[in-house]
Protein backbone atom coordinates (compact mmCIF):
# COMPACT_ATOMS: atom_id res chain seq x y z
CA UNK A 1 0.00 0.00 0.00
CA UNK A 2 1.57 3.29 -0.79
CA UNK A 3 1.98 6.24 1.46
CA UNK A 4 -0.76 8.35 2.05
CA UNK A 5 -1.55 11.70 0.70
CA UNK A 6 -0.06 14.98 1.46
CA UNK A 7 -2.49 17.74 1.86
CA UNK A 8 -1.07 19.29 -1.77
CA UNK A 9 -2.22 16.04 -3.07
CA UNK A 10 -5.84 16.12 -1.53
CA UNK A 11 -6.00 19.51 -2.91
CA UNK A 12 -5.24 18.37 -6.79
CA UNK A 13 -7.51 15.47 -6.02
CA UNK A 14 -10.31 18.11 -5.64
CA UNK A 15 -8.92 20.55 -8.55
CA UNK A 16 -8.47 17.12 -10.64
CA UNK A 17 -5.42 17.51 -10.99
CA UNK A 18 -4.40 14.08 -9.15
CA UNK A 19 -2.37 11.33 -10.85
CA UNK A 20 -4.10 7.53 -11.33
CA UNK A 21 -2.21 5.87 -8.62
CA UNK A 22 -2.99 9.16 -6.01
CA UNK A 23 -7.06 8.16 -7.28
CA UNK A 24 -6.40 4.60 -6.82
CA UNK A 25 -4.64 5.37 -3.04
CA UNK A 26 -7.52 7.23 -1.94
CA UNK A 27 -10.20 4.89 -3.11
CA UNK A 28 -8.28 2.18 -1.27
CA UNK A 29 -7.30 4.23 1.98
CA UNK A 30 -9.72 5.57 5.17
CA UNK A 31 -7.87 8.05 6.69
CA UNK A 32 -7.47 9.95 3.27
CA UNK A 33 -11.11 9.40 2.66
CA UNK A 34 -11.56 11.21 5.61
CA UNK A 35 -9.27 13.66 5.48
CA UNK A 36 -10.67 14.55 1.79
CA UNK A 37 -13.98 14.74 3.30
CA UNK A 38 -12.39 17.19 5.85
CA UNK A 39 -11.24 19.34 3.09
CA UNK A 40 -14.54 18.94 0.85
CA UNK A 41 -16.87 20.61 4.29
CA UNK A 42 -13.29 22.95 4.33
CA UNK A 43 -14.42 24.31 0.68
CA UNK A 44 -17.75 24.45 1.82
CA UNK A 45 -17.30 26.36 4.90
CA UNK A 46 -15.17 28.73 3.09
CA UNK A 47 -17.60 28.73 -0.02
CA UNK A 48 -20.26 29.87 2.41
CA UNK A 49 -18.14 32.66 4.32
CA UNK A 50 -17.79 34.05 0.89
CA UNK A 51 -21.24 33.72 -0.47
CA UNK A 52 -23.06 34.63 2.45
CA UNK A 53 -21.27 36.84 5.10
CA UNK A 54 -20.65 40.44 4.20
CA UNK A 55 -16.96 41.24 3.57
CA UNK A 56 -15.52 42.82 6.59
CA UNK A 57 -14.36 46.33 6.37
CA UNK A 58 -10.90 46.06 7.50
CA UNK A 59 -9.24 44.28 3.69
CA UNK A 60 -6.35 43.57 3.11
CA UNK A 61 -4.41 46.34 1.17
CA UNK A 62 -4.44 45.43 -2.43
CA UNK A 63 -0.62 45.27 -3.78
CA UNK A 64 -0.39 48.99 -5.28
CA UNK A 65 -1.20 50.63 -1.92
CA UNK A 66 1.14 48.06 -0.01
CA UNK A 67 3.90 49.99 -1.45
CA UNK A 68 2.92 53.50 -0.95
CA UNK A 69 4.48 53.79 2.50
CA UNK A 70 8.01 52.27 1.04
CA UNK A 71 7.47 55.02 -2.11
CA UNK A 72 6.95 57.27 0.13
CA UNK A 73 10.14 56.70 2.67
CA UNK A 74 12.44 56.38 -0.58
CA UNK A 75 11.33 59.77 -1.48
CA UNK A 76 11.89 61.52 1.48
CA UNK A 77 14.92 59.64 2.22
CA UNK A 78 15.84 60.79 -1.31
CA UNK A 79 14.83 64.66 -0.20
CA UNK A 80 16.89 64.30 2.67
CA UNK A 81 20.19 62.86 1.10
CA UNK A 82 19.64 65.97 -1.79
CA UNK A 83 19.44 68.46 1.17
CA UNK A 84 22.33 66.70 3.22
CA UNK A 85 24.56 67.01 -0.06
CA UNK A 86 23.58 70.49 -0.56
CA UNK A 87 24.54 72.08 3.08
CA UNK A 88 27.33 69.57 4.10
CA UNK A 89 29.32 68.52 0.98
CA UNK A 90 28.36 71.11 -1.57
CA UNK A 91 29.29 73.97 0.46
CA UNK A 92 32.13 72.41 2.01
CA UNK A 93 34.07 71.61 -0.88
CA UNK A 94 32.99 75.10 -3.38
CA UNK A 95 35.61 78.09 -2.53
CA UNK A 96 33.80 80.99 -1.04
CA UNK A 97 34.83 83.87 -3.65
CA UNK A 98 37.17 87.00 -1.47
CA UNK A 99 35.21 89.68 -0.26
CA UNK A 100 37.19 93.27 -0.65
CA UNK A 101 38.20 95.65 1.23
CA UNK A 102 36.63 99.08 0.68
CA UNK A 103 39.97 100.91 -0.21
CA UNK A 104 40.27 98.26 -3.15
CA UNK A 105 36.14 98.85 -3.65
CA UNK A 106 36.64 102.34 -4.20
CA UNK A 107 40.30 101.95 -5.83
CA UNK A 108 38.20 99.98 -8.81
CA UNK A 109 35.67 102.39 -8.91
CA UNK A 110 38.14 105.36 -9.48
CA UNK A 111 39.59 103.67 -12.55
CA UNK A 112 36.59 103.21 -13.96
CA UNK A 113 35.75 106.75 -13.68
CA UNK A 114 38.78 107.96 -14.76
CA UNK A 115 38.52 105.79 -17.60
CA UNK A 116 34.92 107.06 -18.51
CA UNK A 117 35.64 110.53 -18.32
CA UNK A 118 38.86 110.64 -19.58
CA UNK A 119 39.06 112.74 -23.14
CA UNK A 120 42.25 111.54 -24.46
CA UNK A 121 41.34 107.66 -23.66
CA UNK A 122 44.04 107.76 -21.17
CA UNK A 123 43.34 107.60 -17.26
CA UNK A 124 43.34 111.42 -15.66
CA UNK A 125 46.32 111.53 -14.40
CA UNK A 126 46.25 111.29 -10.55
CA UNK A 127 43.25 110.24 -9.82
CA UNK A 128 43.87 106.89 -9.32
CA UNK A 129 46.11 107.84 -6.92
CA UNK A 130 44.22 110.47 -5.39
CA UNK A 131 40.94 108.64 -4.34
CA UNK A 132 37.49 109.24 -6.14
CA UNK A 133 37.13 112.05 -8.31
CA UNK A 134 34.75 114.41 -6.71
CA UNK A 135 31.70 115.80 -8.63
CA UNK A 136 33.14 119.46 -9.29
CA UNK A 137 36.76 118.48 -10.42
CA UNK A 138 34.17 116.13 -13.25
CA UNK A 139 32.37 119.23 -13.91
CA UNK A 140 35.72 121.58 -14.36
CA UNK A 141 37.34 118.82 -16.78
CA UNK A 142 34.06 118.12 -18.82
CA UNK A 143 33.92 122.40 -19.21
CA UNK A 144 38.06 122.54 -20.07
CA UNK A 145 37.63 120.09 -22.79
CA UNK A 146 34.46 122.05 -24.27
CA UNK A 147 36.19 125.50 -24.51
CA UNK A 148 39.43 124.35 -25.32
CA UNK A 149 40.79 125.84 -21.61
CA UNK A 150 39.40 129.05 -21.53
CA UNK A 151 37.45 130.49 -18.87
CA UNK B 1 -33.03 37.45 -17.64
CA UNK B 2 -33.71 38.73 -14.44
CA UNK B 3 -33.24 35.36 -12.49
CA UNK B 4 -29.69 36.10 -12.91
CA UNK B 5 -29.87 39.67 -10.97
CA UNK B 6 -29.02 38.09 -7.94
CA UNK B 7 -26.12 35.71 -8.93
CA UNK B 8 -24.32 38.28 -10.90
CA UNK B 9 -24.60 41.26 -8.27
CA UNK B 10 -23.18 38.85 -5.57
CA UNK B 11 -20.10 37.82 -8.31
CA UNK B 12 -19.28 41.30 -9.56
CA UNK B 13 -19.81 41.96 -5.61
CA UNK B 14 -17.20 39.33 -5.29
CA UNK B 15 -14.32 40.08 -7.19
CA UNK B 16 -14.85 43.70 -7.19
CA UNK B 17 -15.35 44.20 -3.15
CA UNK B 18 -17.57 47.43 -3.30
CA UNK B 19 -21.03 46.86 -3.40
CA UNK B 20 -21.72 50.42 -5.52
CA UNK B 21 -19.10 49.22 -7.96
CA UNK B 22 -21.08 45.99 -8.48
CA UNK B 23 -24.11 47.57 -9.06
CA UNK B 24 -22.83 49.65 -11.81
CA UNK B 25 -21.27 46.92 -13.57
CA UNK B 26 -24.27 44.72 -13.31
CA UNK B 27 -26.41 47.86 -15.27
CA UNK B 28 -23.76 47.75 -17.51
CA UNK B 29 -24.28 44.08 -18.31
CA UNK B 30 -27.92 44.03 -18.51
CA UNK B 31 -27.44 46.84 -20.44
CA UNK B 32 -25.11 45.35 -22.91
CA UNK B 33 -27.73 41.94 -22.73
CA UNK B 34 -30.65 44.79 -23.96
CA UNK B 35 -28.61 45.93 -26.86
CA UNK B 36 -27.34 42.43 -28.17
CA UNK B 37 -30.96 41.31 -27.76
CA UNK B 38 -32.42 44.17 -29.89
CA UNK B 39 -30.01 43.63 -32.28
CA UNK B 40 -30.69 39.67 -32.91
CA UNK B 41 -27.23 38.42 -31.20
CA UNK B 42 -29.64 36.64 -28.34
CA UNK B 43 -27.29 33.93 -26.91
CA UNK B 44 -28.01 30.51 -26.82
CA UNK B 45 -26.56 30.69 -23.07
CA UNK B 46 -27.73 33.39 -21.41
CA UNK B 47 -26.28 32.51 -18.07
CA UNK B 48 -23.09 31.64 -19.27
CA UNK B 49 -23.18 35.03 -21.98
CA UNK B 50 -24.40 37.28 -18.82
CA UNK B 51 -21.17 35.27 -16.18
CA UNK B 52 -19.18 35.73 -19.36
CA UNK B 53 -19.76 39.77 -19.89
CA UNK B 54 -20.03 39.88 -16.31
CA UNK B 55 -16.34 38.72 -14.91
CA UNK B 56 -15.64 40.96 -18.28
CA UNK B 57 -16.46 44.22 -17.34
CA UNK B 58 -15.21 43.75 -13.67
CA UNK B 59 -11.58 43.02 -15.37
CA UNK B 60 -11.91 45.96 -16.99
CA UNK B 61 -12.83 48.14 -13.99
CA UNK B 62 -10.19 46.76 -11.97
CA UNK B 63 -7.74 47.77 -14.54
CA UNK B 64 -9.25 51.08 -15.25
CA UNK B 65 -8.53 51.78 -11.20
CA UNK B 66 -12.10 52.94 -10.92
CA UNK B 67 -12.42 50.77 -8.08
CA UNK B 68 -9.78 52.10 -6.06
CA UNK B 69 -11.59 55.76 -5.93
CA UNK B 70 -14.56 53.75 -4.74
CA UNK B 71 -12.75 51.79 -2.59
CA UNK B 72 -10.95 54.58 -0.85
CA UNK B 73 -13.78 57.00 -0.47
CA UNK B 74 -15.43 57.33 2.82
CA UNK B 75 -17.98 54.95 3.84
CA UNK B 76 -21.04 54.60 1.70
CA UNK B 77 -23.92 54.10 3.63
CA UNK B 78 -24.30 50.68 2.45
CA UNK B 79 -20.51 49.54 4.13
CA UNK B 80 -21.67 50.58 7.36
CA UNK B 81 -22.14 47.51 9.79
CA UNK B 82 -25.89 47.88 9.83
CA UNK B 83 -26.21 44.76 11.43
CA UNK B 84 -26.99 42.84 14.82
CA UNK B 85 -24.58 42.30 17.75
CA UNK B 86 -26.04 39.01 17.93
CA UNK B 87 -24.52 36.13 15.65
CA UNK B 88 -27.29 35.41 13.23
CA UNK B 89 -27.52 31.43 12.18
CA UNK B 90 -25.58 31.78 9.39
CA UNK B 91 -22.68 33.06 11.56
CA UNK B 92 -22.85 30.30 14.19
CA UNK B 93 -20.80 27.57 12.22
CA UNK B 94 -17.95 30.26 11.77
CA UNK B 95 -15.87 32.69 14.29
CA UNK B 96 -14.72 36.35 13.16
CA UNK B 97 -11.48 35.24 13.25
CA UNK B 98 -11.92 32.58 10.92
CA UNK B 99 -14.34 34.85 8.60
CA UNK B 100 -11.94 37.83 8.62
CA UNK B 101 -8.84 35.53 7.71
CA UNK B 102 -11.39 33.94 5.35
CA UNK B 103 -11.95 37.05 3.24
CA UNK B 104 -8.32 38.09 3.65
CA UNK B 105 -6.96 35.38 2.14
CA UNK B 106 -9.55 35.53 -0.62
CA UNK B 107 -8.41 39.14 -1.19
CA UNK B 108 -4.78 38.23 -1.24
CA UNK B 109 -5.42 36.07 -4.04
CA UNK B 110 -4.48 36.81 -7.35
CA UNK B 111 -7.24 38.17 -9.72
CA UNK B 112 -7.47 34.98 -12.07
CA UNK B 113 -7.51 32.73 -8.78
CA UNK B 114 -10.27 35.19 -7.47
CA UNK B 115 -12.19 34.66 -10.52
CA UNK B 116 -11.80 30.85 -11.22
CA UNK B 117 -12.86 30.21 -7.51
CA UNK B 118 -15.89 32.29 -7.46
CA UNK B 119 -17.38 31.00 -10.59
CA UNK B 120 -16.02 27.28 -9.90
CA UNK B 121 -17.61 27.00 -6.03
CA UNK B 122 -19.38 29.98 -5.36
CA UNK B 123 -21.66 30.07 -8.90
CA UNK B 124 -20.95 25.95 -8.92
CA UNK B 125 -20.08 26.18 -12.25
CA UNK B 126 -18.47 23.30 -14.10
CA UNK B 127 -14.94 23.25 -14.94
CA UNK B 128 -15.44 23.78 -18.95
CA UNK B 129 -17.76 26.19 -18.56
CA UNK B 130 -15.58 28.24 -15.99
CA UNK B 131 -12.49 28.04 -19.01
CA UNK B 132 -15.05 29.24 -21.44
CA UNK B 133 -15.80 32.02 -19.34
CA UNK B 134 -12.53 33.05 -18.82
CA UNK B 135 -11.09 32.15 -21.96
CA UNK B 136 -8.74 29.58 -20.50
CA UNK B 137 -7.96 25.85 -21.28
CA UNK B 138 -9.42 23.33 -18.80
CA UNK B 139 -6.26 22.88 -17.78
CA UNK B 140 -5.30 25.79 -16.51
CA UNK B 141 -8.54 26.40 -14.78
CA UNK B 142 -7.36 23.37 -13.02
CA UNK B 143 -4.22 24.55 -11.81
CA UNK B 144 -5.57 28.17 -10.68
CA UNK B 145 -8.89 26.48 -8.85
CA UNK B 146 -5.86 24.46 -6.90
CA UNK B 147 -3.56 27.05 -5.98
CA UNK B 148 -6.54 28.76 -4.67
CA UNK B 149 -8.22 26.15 -2.70
CA UNK B 150 -4.60 25.47 -0.97
CA UNK B 151 -4.30 29.01 -0.20
CA UNK B 152 -7.49 29.75 1.07
CA UNK B 153 -7.62 26.26 3.43
CA UNK B 154 -4.50 27.71 4.94
CA UNK B 155 -5.87 30.50 6.34
CA UNK B 156 -8.69 28.22 7.41
CA UNK B 157 -5.95 26.30 9.03
CA UNK B 158 -3.93 29.07 10.26
CA UNK B 159 -7.74 30.34 11.90
CA UNK B 160 -7.96 27.02 13.84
Amino acid sequence: MSACLSDDALARLHADLASISERAHLATCAACSGRSRQLRRDLELITAVLRDTREPLTRVAPARRRWLPAAVGLSAAAVALLVWVEVAVWRAVTPVPPTMQPQEVAAILSDVSASLFSVSGDPVPGAADDGPLSLESMAREVDSSLTGGEP
Amino acid sequence: MIAHYGRLRRLCRLLLGDPQEAEDVVQEVFLKAHEAEQLGRAPMDWAAWLTRVAVNACRDRRRAGGWMRFRLRSSHIDDLPLVADTPGPGDVAVSEDARRRIWAAFRGLPRRQQEVFALRYIEERATTDVAVALGLSPGSVKRHLYRAVRHLRRALADAR
